[in-house]
């Protein structure tokens, strides 16, 4: 994992998480590598996950079983809200980007459909 | 300690080693020119191997003052003290290595040279010639008493030269450290004990010929080259104990500044 | 419980000041990076630390400890220089830390060094520089200290190299030990950085937390350390 050396470090690995678990790739339940294996995997410090993995536990995103490990949430609202909260930013930054262009509501609406059809059509 | 020498060991066998090489194929080309040859070999090679052993001396204690490689000796968790004593207690072993080697010398050369001269090679016939050859180079006719008082008094000295050397160099590394023309400053601090220790040992002297018969007509009995063992002890004593006590009190001294002033 | 505490040192040459009045506290578990330029008082504060230098005045304690031989033992320093014996082969310098250091782990280090492809039968004066720098940083991290202080483990070395011994740092780092590794490469190295100290001249400049310096200024610890030595 390439970081960007502007952004605090554990913010990143923190989005990468939450990336995976909205697209799937983690799973609820799942378990996470110990913050040394993770910190070797991805070449930085331990305490750097242990900060990760810390944060995402405030945000009920992760959970400890004590002598056991990190863990993706099961609850499925959690992992919805987090998915409604990433998708959230997206769209906001989108929004905010597209009216700095001069787009208006009813330009954007059509610009998406268009660019939607012509995605799925090339899938 | 022990692992201390062991490695300054480790560390010079190769030179040690390769200069024994060279000692051993001046020995052997001399040889080809008969017995004369072996005469001068055996005149030559205690020269060699002092110059040697002097260089080589100096040079384990500076390259680790002044070297990056002395970062291995000094990161150790090892008491300057310590590492001063073991570097001391290096050289003269070093020092009884290589004296032990010009024996088997000459020795080889002895029965060499009786080979030579047609007569029959037997034990008392070696000791004969390796009395002729000693009292040849000792100046003086050999017996096992002269030659252990000889023997030692050079050690002590030469033990002592080399504590006033290693001394100059670690005031070097401590007080004057990063300081312009160090090497000079440490020179004539390297003189300037020696100064003091002949300035003590003829004042020592100069005292005890006042109360002793031995020390009053010393130089007499010395010009003359007749003298005793007893003579030779009693005139050799005072300054035997000068460079002991000077050894001591610089050892100290050193391990003292590596412990506490030094600056690699 | 590793701890170092470095009060008020000063550290005076006859024509210059090296640190002038450091005062620091290490914590256990942490990485700190010592940044600064050439020149900066890294080497210095190091050294002092690891026994090599002697302080002019001021006060380090290690575990409580007063420097002195002692102290040695708790202290493992990498020096940025190849000090290893040029005469001695790989496996010689890993039996004379066996035989020096009570905490050396050799089977650590012959497992790192096979890791990473150094032969153990090789003469130390006929290794790359590369080589020299990866051995270095596995020799220093495979004796079990408390505190380990890198000087400059990435000057003269390989990218390729960079990355295997950036690798064995965090791989050797634990919560009980304090590693301080100085560099003026600091874009190659922030990632594995707890805690910054920038020394400018002799003095800190900046000690702290490297994830907030990133927050609060909205910068790359190297983009701090280029907007502070910018001047210097």
């Amino acid at each position: 994992m390439d970081f960007n050396n502007n952004i605090p470090i554990y913010l990143q690995v923190i989005e990468r998480i939450k990336q995976d678990i909205v697209s799937g790739k983690l799973k609820p339940g799942d378990k996470m590598p110990s913050s040394r294996e993770y910190s070797n995997e991805l070449g930085i410090n331990f305490n750097t996950v242990a900060r990760v993995y810390k944060e995402l536990e405030m945000e009920e995103i992760v959970f400890t079983k004590r002598g056991l490990g990190t863990f993706i949430t099961e609850s499925d609202k959690q992992i919805e809200s987090l998915r409604y909260t990433m998708a959230k930013n997206q769209i906001t930054t989108f929004i905010e980007g597209m009216k700095q262009l001069g787009y208006t509501k009813e330009d954007m609406i059509r610009f998406i459909e268009k660019e939607n059809n012509h995605t799925e059509r090339n899938e | 300690m022990l692992n201390l020498i062991k490695y300054e060991f480790i560390r010079k066998y190769r030179l040690v080693f390769m200069i024994l090489i060279t000692i051993l194929a001046l020995n052997l080309f001399l040889l080809t020119r008969g017995v004369g040859g072996s005469m001068l070999f055996l005149v030559l090679s205690p020269i060699v191997l002092y110059v040697f052993y002097l260089a080589d001396i100096i040079r384990m204690y500076s390259d680790d003052l002044n070297k990056k490689t002395g970062y291995m000796l000094f990161m150790t968790p090892n008491s300057g003290y310590k590492i001063i004593s073991s570097k001391l207690l290096t050289a003269i072993l070093e020092g009884f290595g290589l004296l032990l080697i010009y024996f088997l010398f000459i020795i080889v050369n002895s029965i060499y040279i009786i080979i030579s001269i047609g007569e029959v090679v037997d034990f008392r016939r070696i000791l004969s010639s390796i009395n002729n050859i000693l009292s040849g180079s000792l100046g003086y006719s050999f017996n096992l008493i002269y030659l252990f008082i000889t023997l030692f008094s050079i050690l002590v000295f030469i033990i002592a030269f080399i504590t006033t050397a290693y001394t100059a160099m670690t005031i070097r590394k401590s007080l004057f450290s990063e300081i312009k023309f160090g090497g000079l400053i440490s020179f004539i601090i390297f003189l300037l004990i020696n100064w003091i220790t002949t300035y003590v040992s003829s004042w020592l002297y100069g005292l005890l010929s006042n109360i002793s018969p031995y020390y009053e007509s010393m130089d007499i009995i010395l010009s003359t080259g007749r003298f005793n063992q007893e003579t030779l002890i009693m005139i050799l004593l005072p300054m035997i104990s000068v460079a002991i006590i000077q050894t001591i009190t610089l050892t100290g001294f050193s391990g003292y500044l590596l412990e506490k002033k030094i600056n690699l | 419980m590793s701890q170092l505490k470095i009060t008020e040192l000063t550290k005076k040459y006859y024509n210059k000041i090296a640190l002038r009045n450091v005062t620091l506290n290490f914590e256990q578990g942490k990485i700190y990076g010592l940044l600064g330029p050439n020149g900066s008082g890294k080497t210095t504060l190091m050294k002092v630390v690891a026994g090599l230098h002697k302080q002019t005045s001021g006060n380090v304690f290690i575990n409580d400890e007063e420097l002195s031989y002692k102290t040695k033992a708790y202290v493992s320093y990498m020096p940025t220089e190849n000090y290893l014996y040029g005469s001695f082969k790989v496996v010689d310098i890993l039996k004379f830390y066996k035989d020096m250091y009570e905490d050396f782990r050799y089977d650590y280090a012959v497992s790192l060094l096979n890791e990473i492809k150094v032969n153990m039968g090789n003469k130390v004066s006929n290794l790359s520089s590369g080589e020299i720098g990866k051995l270095k940083t596995v020799i220093a991290l495979s004796r079990d200290a408390e505190i380990y202080m890198l000087d400059e483990p990435l000057n003269g070395v390989d990218v390729l190299s960079r990355d295997t011994i950036m690798d064995i740092i965090t791989k050797s780092h634990s919560e009980n030990k304090i590693i301080v590794i100085s560099t003026h490469l600091v874009s190659e190295i922030e990632k594995i950085l707890d805690t910054v100290i920038f020394l400018n001249e002799g003095t800190v400049e900046i000690f702290g937390d490297a994830e907030e310096l990133r927050q609060e200024r909205q910068l790359s610890v190297e983009g701090i350390y280029k907007e502070v030595f910018r001047n210097a």
